[in-house]
């Protein structure tokens, strides 16, 4: 306890230089935490994926269409326990700019496939009912302005109606939130034969269809049956994990692992570099006192503890002040709904490696001035003053 | 001796001391090219996407599309309303008295990006020999034309950098058709590089797409001026389309990465604050051990002002010469670095990054500004030394 409130005592001793330190690492945990917490919500889609789902989509590019025809022929494959489809309807509200994430599925199965959105019965069976009907997810609700009840125009920037039109009326009439905090609630969904109907060309076909199968076991052999049965037509298929769907569609930004992983690399770096040469400098400082210390009976190796303990407390209380601060962005960002971003949560797996990377940042800013000052010889130290 | 030189010597003077202080003057000169290492290299990203896209388009090209499609991918043109735009005025013409245009198709393929070996949306583009003139760049560098008529590709120079697949000579498959890969062209790295061409009639009948096209590009008989094209279109009730020049529409798709500019200037600026703490924490620790110096100057008649510009002075170069250390690690290895992300058009554009004198001028900048405020308090604190004081703690 002695020794504790030493290490205290000389920590604080310089006000100054403890706050821009502590400021300095303060920073790098802020930007550690709100990018990582990033990453884990872009890579939530993919981590969110269910694995009993497949994606058949056409084998040349998934922008590419399939026929209906090829949704019945799926039902006979075995080991499926659902199959729906959904065309993508390139969406977008009063503003070309202000674009949906909006398919036209059958609603028939469809929420038996994607059993993650979760609605109430009535708001089910009231979309059952309305051949206008449209369900929205939370965020995207929240985004607009949309509540059950309102009746909305959607253009469309791909299709038009037969009239010229490329406004769709619909009435929302439901409004889904997800299984986990992280299911993306940004889509909606609207009756496939109310586009069908309406729209002027393309007729009977879809975007892409929805796979459950029995277990994730069987995914092989479901894939195989299914790709194999479409081989050598016009439209083949291409049938993969909706996991690997996912995961390639992010690939097709970038790596953005990669550069978010290096910025906070770099914060990190520049903290090292700070915090290292201050704790170098405040012991040199000390050296006298450390002498003083030797000389009254202090083992090295409890004056070595003593450092380290010093700057792991440094690293430690900047550290958990830059994850409070996080969690103040975290809620921040979530409570913007101007603009599409996905749902951040500061997890337990993020703050428990943060303490390990302020246990780490701590030892290896101490070792050096811990290292000087368990070889410091007593009398180089006194005569040094 | 005047203020000026006063302020002169001791600038002198902390400078060449440096050295005394070396490792945590070093602190402050890293920590600030770190901060613009990371600023210009998120700059120079965003910088090379805009100019790539937007050196894409000419001026003296317009293109047309369905109105409201916001890209070629989902635009949709009839053979019959090309015909009608065909007669606008303002179209140049060829040596026959024929409007120069071209009815191009755009569909998207799947590649596999090298990088990651994932599969990525790769744009085909449908096109006619009359399409090949409206670009003013086009060179196959290697292999040869494709016969129109042929299921024969054209592969531009980035798609071979950067996704796997189409390499010349082999064969490539879509649905039941076989293609060949017969030649790489260039267009002097614009966006069109991304793409695979082959002939629009063929690239028709594999994608369903009867006698419809997707956009219609026109050679204008002057430069700029789109407005015979967009007044035939608007007196036309069968027509619902959007005309602009080649250049404005690619323009406008350049500015798709202006998030990454906010999110880079963001986390720089926050990076910077901890820079900037570094940098008051070597400036302080620079001002105590100069204490007994200061004082020793301010004894023998040095006013304060010349302690307080020294200060800053040394501040200053230090996050120079870190803001020049960061340009040039940037640049170094960003500058030039080529890569491919997901453009507005849903199709992958291959873009390089490109660092450009005014980036650099912003890094500069940004560095100046953290050594000016990370100098100013030390400074201020250096000026008001009271030299009593300053003499005790040296002896």
């Amino acid at each position: 306890m002695k020794d504790f409130f030493l290490v205290f005592k000389n920590l604080t001793r310089k006000p100054l230089r403890l706050f821009l330190t502590m400021f300095a690492t303060f920073v790098a945990f802020l930007i550690y935490g709100t990018l990582t917490t990033f990453q884990v919500a872009i890579d939530s889609g993919v981590e969110l994926s269910a694995d009993d789902r497949l994606i058949a989509v056409n084998k040349i590019n998934f922008t590419q269409p399939l026929p209906i025809s090829y949704v019945n022929r799926v039902k006979g494959v075995e080991n499926i326990t659902g199959v729906t489809h959904l065309n993508w309807f390139g969406g977008y509200y009063q503003d070309p700019q202000n674009v949906i994430v909006m398919f036209a599925v059958d609603e028939g199965s469809f929420l038996d496939v994607y059993n993650e959105l979760i609605m109430t019965d009535e708001e089910i069976s009231n979309w059952m009912q309305n051949r206008q009907g449209l369900i929205a997810g939370e965020a995207i609700a929240a985004r607009l302005g949309w509540s059950v009840g309102d009746r909305v125009p959607v253009n469309s920037n791909i299709f038009t109606q037969s009239n010229g039109s490329s406004a769709w009326e619909f009435d929302i009439v439901g409004i889904y939130s997800g299984e986990d905090a992280q299911t993306d609630t940004n889509s909606v969904y609207f009756h496939y034969d109310y586009f069908n109907e309406t729209q002027s060309f393309g007729q009977d076909y879809i975007g892409f269809m929805g796979i459950r199968t029995a277990d994730p076991q069987l995914n092989e052999s479901v894939i195989k049956a299914v790709d194999d049965m479409f081989a050598n037509t016009p439209f083949e298929t291409e049938t993969v994990p909706e996991k690997a769907f996912n995961q390639a569609f992010i690939e097709q930004i970038g790596n953005l692992s990669l550069i978010l992983g290096s910025v906070v690399f770099a914060a990190f770096f520049i903290i090292l570099v700070i915090v290292g040469n201050s704790m170098v400098l405040a012991i040199r400082e000390r050296t006298g006192e450390i002498g003083v210390l030797k000389t009254l009976g202090f083992k090295s190796e409890r004056i070595f503890m003593m450092v380290l303990a010093e700057s792991l407390l440094l690293a430690l209380m900047s550290g958990a002040l830059g994850l409070l601060a996080t969690s103040a962005v975290v809620d921040l960002i979530n409570g913007i709904t101007a603009i599409q971003l996905p749902v951040l949560i500061l997890k337990q797996e993020i703050i428990l490696e943060a303490i390990a990377i302020m246990v780490a940042l701590g030892l290896i800013t101490g070792i050096i001035p811990a290292v000087n000052a368990l070889r410091l010889n007593i009398i180089t130290a006194l005569s040094r003053q | 001796m005047g203020l000026f030189s006063q302020i002169w010597t001791v600038v002198v003077m902390n400078v060449r001391s440096l050295p005394q202080r070396l490792w945590m003057s070093l602190a402050a000169v890293l920590a600030v090219s770190v901060v613009v290492a990371v600023l210009l290299s998120f700059l120079a990203m965003s910088n090379g996407f805009a100019s790539t896209l937007g050196g894409t388009g000419s001026d003296s090209v317009a293109i047309v599309t369905r109105s409201g499609s916001q890209s070629e991918l989902n635009s949709v043109i009839g053979r019959d309303s090309v015909n009608i735009v065909s007669t606008a005025p303002g179209i140049a013409q060829d040596e026959n008295g024929q409007p120069i245009y071209s009815a191009e198709l755009y569909v998207v393929v799947d590649g596999i990006k090298k990088s990651s070996g994932t599969e990525v949306n790769i744009p085909m583009r449908g096109i006619s020999p009359e399409g090949f003139a409206l670009r003013d760049r086009v060179d196959v560098v290697a292999g040869r034309m494709f016969e129109p008529g042929t299921n024969e590709i054209l592969v531009g120079q980035g798609v071979i950098d950067q996704f796997a697949g189409f390499d010349l000579g082999q064969e490539v498959t879509f649905g039941k058709t076989r293609w060949s890969v017969v030649g790489v062209f260039s267009t002097g790295g614009t966006a069109f590089e991304s793409e695979l061409w082959a002939d629009a009639r063929l690239v028709q009948d594999l994608f369903n797409r009867g006698n419809s096209f997707q956009t219609m590009r026109i050679r204008l008989s002057e430069p700029g001026n789109v407005e015979g094209i967009s007044e035939l279109i608007e007196n036309d009730p069968r027509l619902i389309l959007d005309v602009d020049t080649e250049s404005d529409y690619f323009s406008s798709q350049g500015e798709a990465l202006q998030g990454i500019v906010f999110f880079g200037w963001g986390v720089s600026i926050i990076m910077g604050l901890g820079a900037l703490a570094g940098a008051l924490n070597t400036m302080y620790t620079s001002v105590a051990s100069r204490a007994g110096e200061i004082a020793t100057l301010r004894a023998i008649g040095f006013s304060n002002v010349s302690a307080f510009f020294g200060t800053l002075a040394e501040s200053v170069v230090l996050s120079i010469i870190g803001g020049v250390i960061g340009a040039l690690v940037s640049y170094t290895f960003m500058d030039g670095l080529t890569t491919a992300t997901m453009g507005p058009g849903f199709t992958q554009v291959v873009f390089t990054f490109e660092m450009s004198p005014e980036l650099f001028k912003n890094g500069i900048q940004l560095a100046l500004i953290i050594g000016l405020v990370g100098g100013f308090f030390p400074a201020w604190r250096a000026a008001r030394l009271p030299v009593v004081t300053a003499f005790r703690k040296v002896a």
